[in-house]
């Protein structure tokens, strides 16, 4: 009995340190905390001022880490997610200068429209030729949307919005920008729907054995439909702050987004095999590609740094389990080994 | 004759959380075809991988010629001599049969070329010495199982190996195929090669082997001559236990109502005209080999894949089932054959995997009702007598059979009719067995209509009111609990175009 | 039961050489279109052009090949062959005497390293492919901006011997044609006739059943994306040459017409499969089209649509004549 109780406490400290300390979301705010403080010391200009403003350059893509962060917890890819912005962005600009009065709310919704079409068009294909692999589909999608963008616009650009219209880039409501506002409240839906509903779940249990899901009852094909979709509509709201931010559009607009929302999304921890990963990493990730981005800027320090920066963070968060996995294995190897030497003398 | 090949003394292998060989101990002799025998789970394919060095062994010594020896990784056990044909038949489906048994030790030429017109033609020639006339430049992909294994065989010739290990081989074979497997292994030994024959079924070992080995849980329990092995002498070695105790007596008696029926389930290239009922109370065994359409027909009763013509009706209702979750309404419920790939997410707790199947039950709207949850999964938990320290522990942390029953215990939520349990004991305990036996024996008395897909006859005799025999898509035999297992092997290898009794 | 054997074999056999009949049949009806459109197509200076343009496509896909095969994918191709172009091309900028040779050394050594890491990543780190080298295409791509210093190398600060190895005509032939033909005849070769390039195919085919049978699937990995490196390096080389200049955005996005070639030539994206022969027609066609646009006074913005829309065409075809024969196989058994 009182070995028992005496185990207890420690039983309960070591499942704290697990439960809190040892996740990989509190690394990542650590990580958070010393690019802060490495910004602040190689930039006297970094201050909370400035990083409010900065939110402006980084968040309009981050609408699509959520969507992405259920694509990948189900173990698949969306490649296109970049290409569904420019083809979005550029349908906006141009069924705003058709010229014949179109309203911008119009273009708007058309841009959104298009973008979730887009998206669809993803899910409709993996759904009904399930034995294809979603890379290779949204490759092909990619170069049809994008080429798609490039038949509408060729090398133009669409531009000369109204005035309201630069509200979503660059308005704010007191000193918080509008679009850290937009993407808060994204958030908060979005870990809400990740984390406590059943649709959540299921994204999770499809992630974990899809044959299992499948035999529990979840309609798998339905729920890929669903998040594909999702992907789009939310490609279709970055489409609109970017489009407003930058006043013009053109067909290589959103170039590349796609290795950056994907490395968020892996950086804050979600396996590319499916099923284990928290949005709440994925959130606080965002911040540490973003802060660093901003305080490097700061320096002057070239965004090709950063590239390869971003480039290597995502290999080396993806690798670090699985090097860490294949030490403990040889580590129980190891002392099993031991343990059955002493056995036997 | 006499003299000993291979010996392996107390070998012991561990894996997380499992031991699959417990100082276990095998005696091959030279021109011998020794079975070795034992549940599913016994540990039989582990200790297979032992000695073709798949795995290492934590524990024990292994002896060749009586000579001890190493065996670190598959090209050592090659280079002595050992070949292993695996029960899931490990072959290159896009490469051609040349490639599939040259794999390895292909011949080249000094400078390094692929022969391939030489190979072509040594492997033709070891093919003809198996009696077979297949071109060796077919795609493997393309051969049936009965062929693969075969190619297989003469994968293990081509190694020259002495020793010659088949891991189930009859499990997928049609009876003339295993006559065909029969012979070859006869003629192998005849030419002086040694050979473990690994099998559950009872007729192989009768047929061919003259000395087997059991194991069971893991453990050695003996080795004796084939000749003057009876029946149940085996099964006592391999169950642990007499017959009469394994399977508990049933609860209650059928009731005369059906509550599940289907007719001339036909869907192509599986299984065609398959009509059968199940009763109220009743327990109705699906059996026949492996392959013959038994899972195919339960999962297109559950909806996993579409059956093409046919009806289903469920009291006296006809119904249409689409989709999983559409069966799981109409209360029909599947527990499936492989439990870690289609049964359980494993790195989920107890809890979780209990309520997925049914997620809309707690909480209306949106979320989840995590305490409404907890306190199903609970209840259930205890219902089944599921041993854990509770509903938060990961479902891999637990034993085979209580994996088992978490899944029971999830069929349990919804509100069913008709329970399919598709191999329901495989990869279980004993002790677990015995308790999955009850369990389904109280579902039985509860009024769930159960249908039980089994290959194991000794089950099937021990536990159903009524058994269905398929081979190969059709129904050959429906009879009651008094027979006999010759007639149900009987019925499972031979071929019917017309339907019997109905 | 022989007999039902021998039809089978027959059919695997036509099945097989389905695609690439329907692929070349393509190409003719193509060809035949566009001659009729435009006159100018089949004329002996415009097809030698149009082979000239594919040549670096089809020089990657043959790695590329290599590397789907293995169940892989790469898609740091086009930063890696802007970081050696930009390697290569940098060195002659700065030693305008040395020998061409030791450039060309140069650039296929930068893409082998290059590949290398990546198949370490792959290999030894078990990162999957794609995140793999979509992680390391930022790295070589910064890269190739840094080592650049922000500028570009033109055309006049290169020497001509730099410039003749995309330009040199042997037998009358351009030498990017022979380049891309030797690289063929050596994959073929290499694919078939050895032992190690017969293991590319069983990883692919079986990865559990290689390690059975004793190969370090983890080397063989390792290998394919060094080869697929080295021949990125390679491509830099001509692409610099050809186009007389090396700039950091070299190349960018080209990795898609690659698998588009791969994916159009038979190669399973799963793994296990692939034919030489193949790549060289899905290339052919690739190359056929960018060709044609202009022939057929069709805006040369409309080329990555259509290059899309192909590939989608391509694998759904290949899905559903893969499941008409499944289909037909299913009926065919007895029951």
């Amino acid at each position: 009995m009182n070995k028992i109780a005496a185990k207890l406490p420690s039983a309960g400290q070591d499942s704290f340190v697990r439960k809190y300390l040892m996740r990989w979301e509190a690394i990542l705010f650590l990580i958070l905390i010393i690019v802060n403080v490495f910004n602040a010391i190689i930039s006297p200009y970094y201050n909370f001022t400035g990083i409010l403003g900065a939110t402006r350059d980084f968040m309009d893509k981050t609408f699509i880490v959520f969507p992405m962060a259920m694509v990948i917890l189900i173990g698949e890819i969306d490649i296109s997610v970049a290409a569904t912005v420019a083809l979005s962005s550029v349908m906006m600009g141009v069924t705003y200068n058709a010229g014949n009065g179109v309203p911008m709310v119009v273009a708007i919704l058309i841009g959104i429209g298009t973008a979730t079409l887009c998206g669809f068009i993803n899910g409709l294909v993996l759904t009904k030729f399930k034995e294809l692999s979603p890379m290779i589909v949204t490759l092909a999608t990619q170069t049809m949307y994008r080429g798609l963008a490039y038949v509408i616009l060729e090398d133009q650009a669409a531009g000369s919005f109204p005035g309201w219209f630069q509200y979503f880039g660059w308005g704010s409501i007191g000193p918080v920008p509008f679009i850290l506002i937009c993407f808060v409240v994204c958030a908060v839906i979005f870990t809400l729907i990740i984390n406590k509903t059943k649709f959540g779940r299921r994204i999770y249990a499809i992630g974990n054995n899809r044959e299992a899901s499948r035999f529990s009852g979840i309609k798998v094909e339905k729920t890929r439909l669903i998040i594909y979709t999702l992907v789009g509509f939310m490609a279709g709201i970055t489409a609109i702050f970017l489009t407003s931010r930058m006043s013009s559009t053109r067909p290589n607009i959103a170039l590349m987004y796609e290795l950056d929302i994907i490395s968020m999304v892996v950086l804050g921890g979600i396996s590319t095999s499916g099923g284990k990963g928290r949005i709440s990493g994925a959130i606080i990730s965002i911040f540490i590609v973003g802060l660093l981005k901003y305080g490097l800027g700061l320096v002057n320090i070239s965004s090709q740094v950063l590239m390869i920066i971003i480039g290597l963070l995502l290999v080396i968060s993806v690798m670090t389990p699985n090097v860490a996995g294949k030490f403990k294995e040889a580590r129980r190897q190891r002392m099993l080994h031991d343990k059955l030497s002493i056995q036997q003398k | 004759m006499s003299e000993i090949v291979l010996e392996l003394k107390g070998i012991t292998k561990t894996f997380p959380g499992v031991k699959a060989l417990d100082r276990v101990h095998f005696q091959l002799k030279s021109g011998q075809i020794h079975g070795l025998m034992g549940e599913n789970g016994a540990g039989k394919s582990t200790f297979i991988k032992v000695i073709t060095g798949v795995h290492r062994e934590d524990e024990g010594e292994i002896y060749l010629d009586g000579k001890k020896i190493e065996i670190k990784n598959p090209k050592d056990a090659i280079a002595l001599g050992i070949a292993a044909i695996y029960q899931h038949v490990t072959c290159f489906p896009d490469l051609s049969v040349t490639e599939n048994i040259f794999m390895g030790h292909e011949e080249l030429s000094k400078t390094g070329i692929i022969k391939w017109k030489n190979m072509h033609s040594k492997a033709e020639d070891l093919l003809k010495k198996l009696g077979s006339s297949l071109d060796p430049r077919t795609q493997m992909g393309a051969l049936s199982v009965a062929q693969q294994q075969i190619i297989e065989i003469a994968k293990a010739l081509s190694t020259n190996a002495r020793i010659i290990i088949m891991d189930e081989p009859t499990a997928a074979l049609t009876n003339r195929e295993c006559e065909e497997l029969y012979r070859i292994t006869e003629q192998l030994r005849d030419e002086g090669k040694s050979i473990i024959f690994i099998s559950h079924r009872f007729e192989d070992l009768y047929r061919i082997c003259s000395h087997v080995t059991v194991f069971r849980d893991a453990k050695y329990i003996g080795d004796w001559p084939v000749a003057g092995l009876t029946n149940s002498q085996l099964i006592n070695a391999m169950v642990g236990r007499e017959l009469s105790e394994m399977y508990p007596p049933a609860l209650s008696k059928p009731q005369p109502d059906k509550v599940f029926e289907v007719k001339n389930l036909s869907r192509t290239g599986y299984f065609a005209n398959v009509s059968f009922d199940v009763k109220k109370g009743e327990i109705v065994s699906l059996t026949g080999l492996v392959g013959a359409g038994r899972s195919e027909v339960c999962q297109a009763i559950f909806g996993i894949d579409k059956y093409e013509s046919g009806e289903i009706w469920l009291e006296d209702k006809k119904i249409e089932i689409n989709d999983p979750k559409e069966a799981m309404g109409h209360g029909i419920g599947y527990l499936p054959e492989d439990r870690q790939k289609q049964g359980l997410l494993l790195a989920w707790s107890i809890e979780k995997n209990i309520t997925l199947a049914n997620l809309d039950l707690y909480g209306k709207g949106i979320f989840v009702d995590e305490e409404q949850e907890s306190e199903v999964a609970n209840r259930l938990a205890k219902l089944v007598n599921i041993k854990c320290q509770g509903v938060d522990d990961l479902a891999s942390s637990l034993s085979g059979g209580n994996q088992q029953k978490i899944i029971v215990a999830k069929l349990l939520t919804s509100d069913l009719k008709l329970i399919i349990m598709d191999e329901p004991t495989k990869g279980v305990d004993v002790g677990a067995k015995h308790q999955i036996y009850q369990i389904m024996r109280e579902l039985a008395r509860d009024g769930y209509g159960i249908l039980m897909v089994s290959s194991e006859m000794p089950e099937v005799l021990g536990m159903s009111d009524r058994v269905i025999v398929m081979h190969e898509g059709r129904i050959t035999l429906i009879t009651d609990a008094n027979t006999t297992q010759e007639q149900l092997l009987e019925a499972a290898v031979t071929k019917k175009t017309e339907m019997r009794g109905e | 039961m022989t007999a039902k054997q021998d039809k089978s074999i027959v059919r695997s056999l036509s099945v097989a050489r389905l695609r690439d009949i329907g692929l070349v049949l393509f190409i003719v009806i193509l060809s035949i279109f566009i001659q009729f459109r435009n006159s100018q197509f089949l004329t002996i200076s415009n097809l030698n052009n149009m082979l000239i343009n594919a040549c670096i496509m089809g020089i990657l896909a043959v790695g590329m090949m290599m590397v789907i095969i293995t169940g892989g994918i790469d898609l740091s191709i086009g930063s890696t062959l802007a970081l050696s172009g930009m390697s290569a091309g940098l060195f002659v900028r700065d030693n305008p005497d040395a020998p061409v040779i030791i450039a060309v050394l140069i650039g296929i050594a930068v893409g082998m390293a290059a590949g290398f890491v990546n198949g370490l990543l792959v290999g030894k780190g078990g990162v999957l492919p794609l995140i793999a080298t979509l992680g390391m295409m930022n790295v070589y791509r910064g890269l190739t901006y840094i080592i650049a210093g922000g500028a570009w190398v033109s055309a006049h600060q290169m020497n001509d011997g730099f410039k003749a190895i995309s330009f040199y005509n042997i037998l009358g032939i351009n030498s990017m044609i022979w380049i891309a033909a030797i690289v063929f005849l050596i994959a073929y070769f290499f694919l078939n006739y050895t032992r190690t390039g017969r293991r590319v195919y069983a990883v692919g085919s079986n990865y559990e059943a290689s390690q059975i049978s004793g190969t370090n699937v983890d080397n063989i990995q390792i290998l394919v994306y060094t080869i697929m490196g080295g021949v990125s390096g390679l491509s830099g080389i001509l692409w610099v040459s050809r186009f007389a200049s090396a700039q950091g955005d070299t190349a960018q996005g080209f990795e898609m017409n690659v698998i588009a070639a791969c994916v159009l030539g038979g190669v399973s994206i799963t793994g296990g499969s692939g034919k030489v022969p193949g790549v060289a027609l899905g290339t052919l066609l690739l190359g056929i089209l960018r060709n044609s646009l202009p022939l057929l006074k069709v805006s040369p913005f409309w080329q990555d649509a259509i290059y899309g829309v192909i590939i989608m065409i391509a694998i759904i075809v290949n899905v559903m004549v893969k499941r008409t024969v499944d289909k037909r196989n299913l009926q065919r058994r007895h029951i």
